[in-house]
C-alpha cells in the first residue's frame, strides 16, 4: 500500500515536473495541440461526411423499391391503371407503385412513394412490417398512415395534406411512404410510375413494357465509393501533415527537456516511471486534441455536407441527408485515429526517453554526426519507398483494375513518403555544396552553415510543406486536366443546340415539324434499350448491357470523340452506320478487357445479335459500361423506343433556340425538361463538375495552410534558441536588419528548394492520379496535362508560405532590445 | 558507509580501450567528508558516477550501507539515489521550467518526504528566501549552485556526492558556497564525497585522496 502510494507520488511529481516545461513554453503546447487539432479535425470532418453519406446509402439500399425488379414502359411514360390490371388478370404478381416529389408547407421537398401493401411482394421490408392486420387496416383505411424519414418528421407534421405520420428511421432522408391512393392524391396524378415484382419471378410482358432488374442497378454505395475514397485520401493527407506538426513539436519538446529528463534520472526517477509519465502526458494531450479535433471536425462536416449532398445528388442521383447522422463508432474511430497518430508520432520520443543515457549530462551534443547518420538512414528508407512506388507504378500503369485501387493508394503513399524522406538529405547536400562554393562570402557562408544547423528542426515542417505543395500541384494538375478534357468532351458530345424529349405518340410529328423548320440543319435522333450479354456459345453472361442509339450524321462523325478504333475513324463510322459495328465506352472496355476488333454477343428480341467492336469512346463521369449503335439499327434489332431528339441549328440560327423552344411549347406542349437548351445542360454539367472538386480543392488549401502553420510554429518555438545563435553574429558587427534579411533569405531558400522537389513529385502524383487511381476507381483514363502556370504558382506559394511563416519570428527579432541580445550573447 | 572495492572501468575509444579506473579501493565513514582530487581525465567523475549508481563498474563493487550498489537493478539503483543520496553537479542541472521553490523540493518530493520546515530553513540558510517564485535563469551563478546544493540536501540524504560544485563560480562565490555546504553537512549529519581539482576547496574537508591515471595515488590527512 505504502509502496503503491510512494510510486503514485513519484509518478505525480515526475509528471508535474515534465509538464512544467509546457507551462513555461505554452507556445510549444499550443503547437502540439494545433497539429493534433488540425489533423483530427480534417480527418474527423471527412469521416463524418462519409459516415453520414453511408448511413443514407444504407437506408436507400434497404428500401423495398431498391430490392425489387421494376416494370416500366419502353418510352418511360407513366403506366395506366389498366396496364397494371391487365397484368394482374394474366396472373402476374406485380404491384403498383407511384413515385413523385411534393413540396410541403415549409418548402421542404419530399419524395413520395405510394404502395399497395396487399400486393407488395412479401420479401420487402415494408411488406413484412405491414403484415400485422391492425397496421394494415390503419394503412389502407382513412385517415390512412404515412411513414416518413426522421429528418423531415417535424417539418411535415404541420402539413394538413398529409395523413398521420409515423417515423421510420430506416427510410432514406426526405422519403415519405403511404398508401397508393393517398400518394396519387398528394402528387395530383392518376397514373402509376412503375410496377414492382420480386426478383426471380418470371413475367411474360407485352412488347411495350420492359423489366428492369434491381441487381442491374449499381447501388449508391458502389457508385459513390470512389468519391468517398478521394475524400478519405485527402483527409488522410491532412492527418499526416498534421501529425508532422505533432512530431516536430514532440521532437522539439524532447530536445529541450533532455537535460530535465537526465536530471530526473540522476535524482532517482526510474526509466520506466519516466516513460509512463511521458506516455500519460501524451494521452492527456491526445485526449484534449482529439476532443477539440472531433468537435471541430463535426462542425466542418456540418458546413460542407450540404454541398457534398448536392454534388452526390447531381452526380449519382443519391439522396444524402444534409445533416449529420453519426454512428457511435465514428466517435470511437476518431479518438482511436487521433491517439494512434499521436502515439506513432511520439513513439520516437518514448523510445529515446527509455534509452536515455544519464551520463550524457552536460555533454555537448554531437549533432553533426547524429544528423549525418540520420540523413543516411532517411535517404536509404526513402530510396526503398521510391523503388516500391516505381515498381507499383510500372505494374499498375499498364492495366490498373478496381481490385488494385488500394495498391494504387499504396503507390501514392510510398511516392510521397519516399520523396519526403529524401528532402532533408537533398537539402543538406545542396547546402553543403553551396557552402563550399561561397567561402569568399562569409556572411552567406555563415547563413548556409546556420541553415544546416537548423535542418534537424526544420526538416519536418519542410517535409509537410513538400507534401502539401506536391498535393496541391498534383491534384491541381489532375483537376485542371480533367476540366479541359471534360469541357472539350462536353462540347463534342453535346453537339445539338437543343434537346427535345417528345412522348412516343408525338415523336414522328415532332420530327416532321422540325424538318420543315428553316433554322434546323440536322435532327439527331437518340434511342435507348437494354440487352443481355451472351458469350460466344450463346449463353447469358449476367448483367444486361445499356445500349444507346445515335444518328451517325456528318456533324456527329466529325465531332464525336473516339479513343481507339479498329481500322480508323472513317471505317468505324461506316461500320456503325451500316449496323455491323458497335462502339463501346472506355468503362466497358476497361472492365471487361474489350478492345476494337473484339466481338460483342447480345440477345435481341428477335434472337442473338453479333456485333464487331469498332471503336472505344470516352464517357467521363459515367460509372457504368455502355455501348452505342446506330439509332435506326437499335430500333430495328432491339425494338428500342424513341428517345430524345438533338436539334442542330444552322450556324446563323443558333441564337433562335428560345424561339424554337417557344414554338415547340406552343405546338406540342413541350416545355421544361422536354425541350432543353444545350447551353443550360452544359452549364449544369460544369456546375456539377466544379462542385465535385470544390471540396477536394478546399481540403488542398487547408493542407497547405497546415504546412504553413507547421513552419510558423516551429520557427516560433525555436525563436529563443535562434536568438542565442544570432546574438554572437550581432556582437561581431552584423546589423539587426542584416540578421533579419539573412533569416528571411534562409527560410525562403529552403522553401524554394523544397518547391523544386515538389514539382517533379507533384507531376508524379498527377500521373498516379490520372493513370492509376482514376482508371482503377472510375474506369476511365485522363490525359496528363502539365500547366506551367501551376508550376510557377507552386514556387510562389512555397516562397509565400515561408515568408508568411518567417514574418512573426523576424518581427519579434526586430523588436528585441539590444540589452537582451547582449544578455543572450553572454549566455551563448 | 561507502566502500569501493577494486573498482575498474574501461571505455572503448577509437585509439583502443581507455582504462579510466584501475582497481580503486576507498572507504568513507558516516558523517565523514572526503575530497577526491586529480587532474582532468584522472577518473574522478567516473568514480563519482559509479558511487551514485549512475553507471556500473566492469570489475569491483560499490557497497553503500552494506548493500552492493552494483548488484542492484536499475529501478533499485534509482530508488537508492532518490532516497539516500544527494547529487550536486558542476553545471547545476536545475530544471529550467520549475520555480526556485519547486526545484529545491524536487528530490524530496520524488522521495516522498518533503519537509516544509526543513525546506524553509534551507531557503533561509541558502539566502534564497524571497526568491521562491523565480526561475533558475533569473538567478546568478552562485545562487543557482546554492539552489542545487539545497535540492540535494532537501531530501535529507545519507551521503552527498558533489562533482566540482564550485567549478563554475568565481573565488568569492565559491568560498561562500563551500562554507555554506560545510555548515549544512554538519547540520544534517550526512557524509560528503566531493570531486575537485582545487587544493583550496579540498583543504577544509576531513580527508583528501588523489586519483592519478585511474589509481589512488596518495591519501591526505
Amino acid at each position: 500500500m505504502t509502496t503503491n502510494a510512494t510510486h503514485a507520488g513519484l509518478l505525480h511529481t515526475t509528471w508535474g515536473t515534465l509538464s512544467s516545461h509546457y507551462r513555461r513554453h505554452p507556445g510549444q503546447l499550443a503547437m502540439l495541440l494545433l497539429g493534433l487539432w488540425v489533423a483530427s479535425a480534417l480527418w474527423s470532418g471527412v469521416q463524418a461526411i462519409n459516415a453520414s453519406a453511408r448511413d443514407s446509402y444504407a437506408r436507400a439500399e434497404s428500401l423495398f423499391s431498391a430490392q425489387l425488379d421494376s416494370v416500366v414502359r419502353r418510352d418511360n411514360q407513366p403506366l395506366s391503371l389498366d396496364a397494371y390490371l391487365t397484368l394482374r388478370r394474366a396472373g402476374m404478381p406485380v404491384s403498383p407503385l407511384v413515385e413523385g416529389e411534393m413540396t410541403i408547407d415549409d418548402g421542404t421537398h419530399l419524395r413520395v412513394i405510394g404502395i399497395d401493401p396487399l400486393t407488395l411482394p412479401g420479401e420487402s421490408s415494408l411488406a413484412r412490417q405491414q403484415s400485422d392486420a391492425a397496421a394494415l387496416r390503419d394503412w389502407i383505411l382513412p385517415p390512412h398512415r404515412a411513414r416518413i424519414a426522421p429528418e423531415q418528421v417535424e417539418a411535415a407534421r404541420d402539413d394538413s395534406r398529409l395523413p398521420p405520420l409515423e417515423t421510420d428511421p430506416s427510410l432514406p432522408p426526405g422519403t415519405l411512404i403511404t398508401d397508393i391512393g393517398v400518394a396519387q392524391q398528394l402528387l395530383g396524378v392518376d397514373t402509376l410510375s412503375r410496377l414492382v415484382v420480386a426478383p426471380g419471378q418470371s413475367l411474360d410482358l407485352p412488347p411495350s413494357l420492359v423489366r428492369q432488374s434491381a441487381a442491374a442497378l449499381a447501388s449508391p454505395g458502389q457508385l459513390t465509393d470512389s468519391f468517398h475514397l478521394n475524400l478519405t485520401a485527402m483527409g488522410l493527407l491532412a492527418l499526416i501533415v498534421g501529425l508532422f506538426i505533432v512530431h516536430a513539436a514532440l521532437g522539439l519538446a524532447l530536445e529541450q527537456r533532455l537535460g530535465m529528463l537526465r536530471t530526473l534520472r540522476a535524482l532517482g526517477v526510474p526509466g520506466r516511471t519516466l516513460v509512463i509519465a511521458l506516455a500519460l502526458e501524451l494521452l492527456a494531450i491526445g485526449l484534449l486534441g482529439a476532443v477539440l479535433g472531433i468537435v471541430s471536425g463535426v462542425g466542418l462536416a456540418r458546413l460542407l455536407l450540404p454541398d457534398v449532398a448536392a454534388s452526390l445528388d447531381a452526380l449519382y442521383d443519391t439522396d444524402v441527408a444534409s445533416h449529420l447522422a453519426l454512428p457511435w463508432y465514428y466517435w470511437l474511430g476518431g479518438l482511436a485515429v487521433t491517439l494512434g497518430g499521436l502515439f506513432s508520432a511520439g513513439l520516437g520520443m518514448l523510445w529515446r526517453a527509455a534509452r536515455l543515457d544519464i551520463l550524457a549530462l552536460g555533454k555537448a551534443q554531437a549533432w553533426r554526426a547524429r544528423l549525418h547518420r540520420q540523413l543516411r538512414l532517411q535517404a536509404l528508407a526513402g530510396a526503398v519507398l521510391l523503388a516500391v512506388a516505381a515498381w507499383l507504378g510500372w505494374r499498375l500503369g499498364n492495366r490498373p483494375n478496381p481490385q488494385e485501387l488500394a495498391l494504387g493508394f499504396a503507390m501514392v503513399a510510398a511516392l510521397l513518403l519516399g520523396a519526403s524522406l529524401w528532402l532533408p538529405p537533398l537539402l543538406a547536400g545542396g547546402l553543403g555544396q553551396l557552402s563550399r562554393q561561397l567561402r569568399s562570402r562569409p556572411r552567406l557562408q555563415w547563413a548556409l552553415a546556420d541553415l544546416q544547423l537548423q535542418l534537424p528542426r526544420l526538416q519536418l515542417p519542410m517535409m509537410a510543406l513538400l507534401l502539401a505543395l506536391s498535393a496541391n500541384l498534383g491534384v491541381g494538375s489532375m483537376v485542371g486536366g480533367f476540366r479541359l478534357t471534360f469541357l472539350d468532351w462536353l462540347d463534342q458530345r453535346l453537339l445539338a443546340d437543343m434537346y427535345v424529349r417528345p412522348t412516343e405518340a408525338q415523336h414522328a410529328d415532332v420530327i416532321a415539324w422540325l424538318e420543315n423548320r428553316d433554322e434546323v440543319r440536322v435532327i439527331l435522333e437518340a434511342r435507348h434499350a437494354e440487352a443481355p450479354r451472351l458469350d460466344a456459345e450463346g449463353q447469358a453472361t449476367g448483367q444486361p448491357l445499356a445500349l444507346f442509339g445515335i444518328t451517325p450524321a456528318a456533324v456527329m462523325q466529325r465531332n464525336w470523340p473516339l479513343l481507339e478504333t479498329a481500322t480508323g475513324r472513317m471505317a468505324a463510322w461506316q461500320a456503325l452506320s451500316a449496323g455491323n459495328g458497335i462502339f463501346i465506352n472506355e468503362q466497358l472496355a476497361h472492365r471487361d478487357g474489350l478492345a476494337p476488333g473484339d466481338t460483342l454477343y447480345l440477345r435481341g428480341p428477335q434472337g442473338p445479335v453479333t456485333l464487331a467492336i469498332v471503336a472505344v469512346y470516352p464517357d467521363y463521369g459515367n460509372p457504368s459500361g455502355e455501348a452505342v449503335l446506330s439509332a435506326s439499327y437499335l430500333a430495328e434489332r432491339f425494338t428500342a423506343s424513341p428517345g430524345s431528339l438533338g436539334v442542330v441549328l444552322r450556324p446563323d440560327a443558333t441564337r433562335d433556340v428560345a424561339d424554337l423552344q417557344a414554338a415547340l411549347g406552343e405546338r406540342f406542349g413541350l416545355s421544361g425538361d422536354a425541350a432543353v437548351d444545350q447551353r443550360a445542360v452544359k452549364r449544369t454539367a460544369t456546375e456539377v463538375f466544379e462542385r465535385t472538386f470544390a471540396i477536394t480543392q478546399a481540403l488542398n488549401v487547408l493542407t497547405l495552410a497546415v504546412a504553413g502553420l507547421a513552419l510558423l510554429t516551429t520557427l516560433l518555438a525555436q525563436a529563443g534558441a535562434r536568438r542565442a545563435q544570432l546574438a554572437p553574429l550581432w556582437a561581431l558587427g552584423v546589423s539587426r536588419q542584416q540578421l533579419i534579411g539573412l533569416q528571411f533569405g534562409q527560410l525562403v531558400s529552403a522553401a524554394t528548394g523544397t518547391a523544386l522537389l515538389a514539382i517533379p513529385l507533384g507531376l508524379g502524383l498527377a500521373w498516379a492520379l490520372v493513370a492509376v487511381i482514376n482508371v482503377a476507381a472510375f474506369g476511365w483514363r485522363l490525359p496528363l496535362h502539365i500547366f506551367p502556370d501551376q508550376i510557377a504558382m507552386t514556387l510562389l506559394l512555397a516562397m509565400l508560405v515561408a515568408a508568411l511563416a518567417a514574418l512573426l519570428p523576424t518581427w519579434r527579432l526586430w523588436r528585441v532590445p539590444p540589452r537582451q541580445l547582449l544578455q543572450e550573447f553572454s549566455a551563448a | 558507509m561507502l566502500q569501493l572495492t577494486n573498482l575498474t572501468k574501461t571505455y572503448p575509444t577509437p585509439q583502443g580501450p581507455l582504462h579510466v579506473l584501475d582497481g580503486v579501493d576507498l572507504r568513507l565513514a558516516a558523517g565523514e567528508s572526503l575530497a577526491l582530487m586529480g587532474e582532468s581525465g584522472s577518473g574522478k567523475s567516473t568514480l563519482l558516477h559509479l558511487a551514485a549508481g549512475l553507471d556500473t563498474p566492469d570489475r569491483g563493487d560499490v557497497v553503500f550501507e552494506g548493500q552492493s550498489v552494483s548488484a542492484l537493478s536499475e529501478p533499485r539503483r534509482a530508488a537508492l539515489r532518490r532516497q539516500r543520496l544527494g547529487l550536486v553537479f558542476q553545471q547545476f542541472h536545475l530544471v529550467p521550467s520549475l520555480s526556485v521553490a519547486d526545484n529545491l523540493t524536487l528530490q524530496a518530493r520524488l522521495a516522498g518526504r518533503a519537509d516544509t520546515r526543513w525546506t524553509q530553513h534551507l531557503l533561509a540558510r541558502l539566502g534564497l528566501a524571497g526568491l521562491n517564485d523565480r526561475y533558475p535563469e533569473q538567478l546568478s551563478g552562485g545562487q543557482q549552485q546554492r539552489l542545487a546544493i539545497g535540492r540535494a540536501l532537501a531530501a535529507k540524504p545519507r551521503l552527498l556526492l558533489a562533482d566540482e560544485p564550485t567549478g563554475n563560480l568565481d573565488e568569492a562565490a565559491a568560498d561562500q558556497v563551500l562554507e555554506l555546504l560545510r555548515e549544512l553537512i554538519e547540520e544534517s549529519g550526512c557524509a560528503l564525497l566531493m570531486v575537485t581539482h582545487s587544493a583550496r576547496v579540498a583543504a577544509p574537508l576531513d580527508r583528501c585522496v588523489h586519483l592519478q591515471r585511474g589509481r589512488l595515488a596518495e591519501a591526505g590527512p
